[in-house]
């Protein structure tokens, strides 16, 4: 019997094609030159048994949907009728071809995408092109979550169904984001074309992930730019004691009012002696980190490797098609229960950095990661496969796979342990305190390099009742400071808790709003910027949408220099924070000026969108009954954006051209 | 006719400020025969908490009920205390351990119908637009939760300390400080127009009176038109304060 086998890309089919055939198969070409059909023998078990296999693959989506060519035009028909204007399918012809090609001669088809939303979408494009050439052709799919050897032959001998309800929220998925996307897009340039300027050629695209992210960034800059800085006041205690001196903290922290602070700190100075109110021993540990998500890698990458959301989830996929890593798209933070995370570790010993760690696991340090609470059903935690040298990785896919490595050792090592002692005391009608801490033992720290514990001041003895006059009692001042600009690890924060994108679209989105010019990136300078005061912040506010092209140009320029020094020396400093330029100000607050319900540049919307997926996969819903209430609610706020579309022009004549309101 | 100190008896037991005579006389001679002691003790209370202690036309407060001393706001006087149980209401209230700013920001986000939990950013459905749409249904449940009016409650932490602005009867304003955390007291918790019961004892200090849960007895209540006032005002007053409404 023959059966057809169909990867997501290239890398995939040729590692699946190895793996099952033993590593003999032979290679034909197709009319796609990345494209390669391999035949080789395989037994599948059950009812199907041995088999002549060809695999084969796709390119990621096999098919887009667009409009017909009455609707190519921007202007007519208006904009509005895409809404509903009827849609085609095109494929990519020389690739389905090959598809229903090979299916001719195939009883059975077995998918091998990868195993996500959009994997089982790509699975019933397949599905569709194979029909073309064997209506009658059986289907099946292998479940899969990383090219490893025994997994990928396990996968091949327990296939499953393809999951109808998740290709059906992504077709939902597909549609809503041409209909809304084109729609908003030639609403938009359309109407801010005949300003002129710097948009007169511009194409100003609106997508329902991009806005929001862009919102977010916009939010924060008027945070930062608007922060008025406000004084506080605080009382210190320090004392020494057997040649140690301790400083503890006032329980009320801080006070914004001097009177009031002055009159505590008065009765402080007057009651004289404090007394120790709680001495307590206790242990207190460092939790090693959670089993590691898509999200926690992309912020992780772009904190302690500098490496952008995008470039750390290419450079992950690289590694999983190489069969390094387990599959870097996933929302699972708990490992299961049957997996043989032993082995795992084992295959680390022979590494020249963590393996003496590895081997002190195998030998019984051996500890079940903590569990997290997210279970996407379909993917492990990320996690590497195999061992490599780094002799055989690029300097950044060596940096992320040591981290990956790293994170799953430490997950499978123990909580860092250490003592600590809480002392409180009383001053008066006041109360101070202060902890110190004594790290006893270092466990995943070891191995795990990004994160750090150290022991605090040495405490000197006290014991409760025990009254004392304290060296010294200050009064402190202090300011507060503006919030930062926003980093991509804190915008994926914000995407990840608001509903924007899946884990595995952020990082195109955070790129899009870039390319479009709708933010920069500049580079947070030292500490002692936020600590300057208004004159600074007045200057950064000004400047960032002023620097429209250069910032840009700056912003390129430092990733640059970044790669080329590694990115080693200036860890605390050069952060790459992002900053909306003027059009980006001008799209979002023009569009929240426009004070209806769901201002475009919110979350709401599109978290209301995503709601709707996964309620399509979990079978609550229906793609039709999305898709129509969808529509609806995106064409409301399209008609009431119509309407006030002079609110938009009036944001960009303010913000891009400078003019005051009213002029 | 022994139904008015009864009726008093039972307002001086409940620790609310003490009734005038004629208050009292109005009370019991409405009706006739008069309601039984719970509900004129109930309507009593619910007279003397909303009233305003200085207004003196009304005649409800007893004008012999104790003041403030007159040097009570002197910063001169590093400690004294009060000799005797006073009644005041509370005219503003603030929180010292939030920054102004801070305050504006959340004021602001929910005005624009926002509020954010963590970094979650969730939208506040005004209650009445939420229960006739069929679509609401994923925002509804939050709506109770945190409809604006709700929204602007902040409890304060343990560690919050709240400065309020007292009255007395006969209209003098004294600053009061938590010196001990009193649950009772928040910002859009306390009312404005809230009856407070000072007792004996307090301690004053710099002319400011130190609150503490062993002197000071919370009676609840509130003036509604002042309290409205307050609340709609508040933004204002608080950006006024860090000098932002003024162009920078």
């Amino acid at each position: 019997m023959r059966v057809l086998c169909v990867a997501e890309k290239p890398s995939i089919s040729k590692a699946v094609a190895g793996h099952l055939s033993g590593g003999s198969f032979a290679t034909h070409n197709t009319r796609n030159k990345y494209i390669k059909n391999y035949s080789f023998d395989f037994d599948f078990g059950q009812q199907w048994g041995s088999s002549s296999v060809t695999m084969t693959c796709v390119t990621g989506h096999l098919t887009n949907v667009e409009f017909t060519n009455e609707y190519k035009n921007w202007s007519h028909p208006p904009p509005e009728s895409l809404f509903t204007a009827p849609i085609v399918k095109n494929d990519k012809k020389d690739i389905a071809k090959n598809i229903a090609d090979q299916a001719k001669y195939a009883r059975l088809l077995v998918i091998w995408t990868d195993c996500d939303r959009e994997g089982e979408h790509i699975g019933q494009e397949i599905v569709d092109a194979a029909k073309v050439g064997n209506a009658a052709i059986q289907v099946k799919r292998a479940r899969f979550s990383n090219v490893e050897r025994a997994h990928v032959l396990t996968a091949a001998r327990r296939l499953i169904e393809l999951d109808e309800k998740q290709v059906n929220a992504v077709s939902a998925r597909i549609e809503l984001d041409l209909r809304i996307g084109y729609a908003f897009t030639r609403f938009i340039t359309n109407n801010l074309k005949h300003l002129g300027g710097p948009l007169a050629e511009l194409v100003l695209s609106y997508g329902s992930c991009q806005f929001p992210t862009l919102g977010f960034v916009v939010d924060r800059y008027f945070r930062v730019k608007n922060f008025v800085p406000e004084p506080f006041w605080g009382i210190s205690l320090t004392h020494n004691k057997d040649g140690k001196q301790v400083r503890f903290s006032w329980a009320r922290n801080r006070l914004f009012d001097r009177m009031t602070a002055v009159l505590l700190y008065e009765r402080c100075l007057d009651a004289k002696k404090a007394k120790v109110t709680k001495v307590q021993e206790k242990p207190t540990r460092k939790f090693k980190p959670l089993p590691l998500t898509t999200v926690e890698l992309q912020k992780a990458a772009t904190r302690l490797l500098r490496m952008s959301g995008q470039q750390a989830m290419t450079i992950a996929e690289g590694l999983y098609n190489k069969g390094f890593i387990s599959y870097p798209r996933t929302e699972t933070d708990r490992f299961d229960k049957g997996m043989n995370l032993r082995a795992l570790v084992q295959k680390q010993t022979t590494d020249q950095r963590w393996g003496p760690f590895a081997q002190g696991l195998v030998n019984g340090g051996f500890q079940q990661p903590r569990e997290g609470r997210h279970d996407d059903k379909a993917h492990p935690p990320i996690h590497p496969i195999a061992h490599v040298a780094p002799s055989v990785l690029s300097h950044d896919e060596g940096r992320l796979y040591e981290y990956v490595t790293r994170r799953f050792l430490a997950c499978c090592s123990e909580d860092a342990k250490g003592m600590a002692t809480d002392i409180e005391l009383q001053l008066g009608d006041e109360y101070f305190s202060t902890r110190g801490v004594i790290v006893l033992e270092r466990n995943y720290l070891d191995v795990y390099v990004y994160e750090n514990w150290n022991n605090s001041t040495e405490l000197p003895k006290f014991t409760v009742g025990e009254q004392f006059e304290p060296t010294e009692a200050m009064m402190t001042e202090g300011k507060t400071s503006p919030p930062n600009y926003l980093t991509e690890a804190d915008l994926i924060a914000l995407m990840d808790a608001n509903g924007i994108g899946t884990d595995a679209t952020m990082a195109e989105h955070i790129q899009k709003i870039q390319d479009r010019e709708y933010v920069a990136t500049i580079t947070r300078g030292n500490d002692t910027a936020g600590g300057a005061g208004g004159g600074d912040d007045e200057e950064e506010a000004n400047g960032a949408p002023a620097a429209r092209g250069g910032g840009r140009g700056r912003g390129r320029g430092g990733r640059g220099r970044g790669g080329g020094a590694s990115a080693r020396g200036g860890r605390a400093s050069g952060l790459k924070v992002f900053v909306p330029t003027q059009l980006g100000v001008a799209l979002i607050l023009g569009f929240d000026r426009m004070s209806f319900e769901m201002s475009l540049g919110k979350p709401f919307l599109r978290k209301e969108m995503e709601l709707q997926m996964k309620a399509i996969c979990e079978g609550s819903t229906t793609r039709r009954a999305v898709l129509e209430q969808s529509i609806a609610q995106y064409k409301q706020v399209f008609l009431q954006s119509q309407e006030q579309v002079g609110v938009l022009k009036q944001a960009c004549r303010e913000f891009v051209f400078g003019q005051r309101p009213g002029a | 006719m022994d139904l008015i100190p009864q009726l008093q008896r039972a307002i001086l037991a409940q620790f609310l400020p003490p009734p005038s005579q004629t208050f009292l006389t109005t009370l019991t001679t409405a009706r006739s025969p008069p309601p039984p002691i719970p509900s004129l003790l109930a309507t009593a209370k619910a007279r003397l908490l909303a009233s305003d202690l200085t207004n003196t036309s009304s005649a409800i407060i007893d004008p012999s009920a104790p003041v403030f001393p007159a040097n009570i706001d002197a910063a001169t006087v590093k400690e004294t205390n009060l000799a005797q149980n006073t009644h005041v209401q509370v005219i503003d209230i603030e929180n010292l351990s939030l920054s102004r700013w801070e305050q504006v920001e959340e004021l602001e986000a929910i005005e624009r119908g926002e509020r954010t939990r963590g970094r979650q950013v969730i939208r506040v459905v005004a209650p009445e637009d939420g229960d006739n749409e069929a679509d609401a249904s994923s925002t509804a449940q939050q709506t109770q939760a945190s409809r604006p009016a709700a929204a602007a409650i902040t409890t304060g932490g343990a560690n919050a300390v709240h400065r309020l602005v007292l009255q007395d009867r006969q209209g003098k304003r004294v600053f009061a400080v938590e010196l001990r955390r009193i649950n009772g007291i928040g910002i859009g918790k306390t009312h404005i127009g809230e009856k407070i019961l000072l007792k004996a004892g307090a301690v004053v200090a710099r002319g400011t009176v130190l609150l503490t849960p062993e002197t000071c007895t919370l009676l609840g209540g509130k003036i509604d038109a002042w309290h409205e006032t307050w609340m709609e005002g508040r933004l204002a007053r608080l950006k006024e304060s860090v000098g932002a409404d003024r162009p920078r």
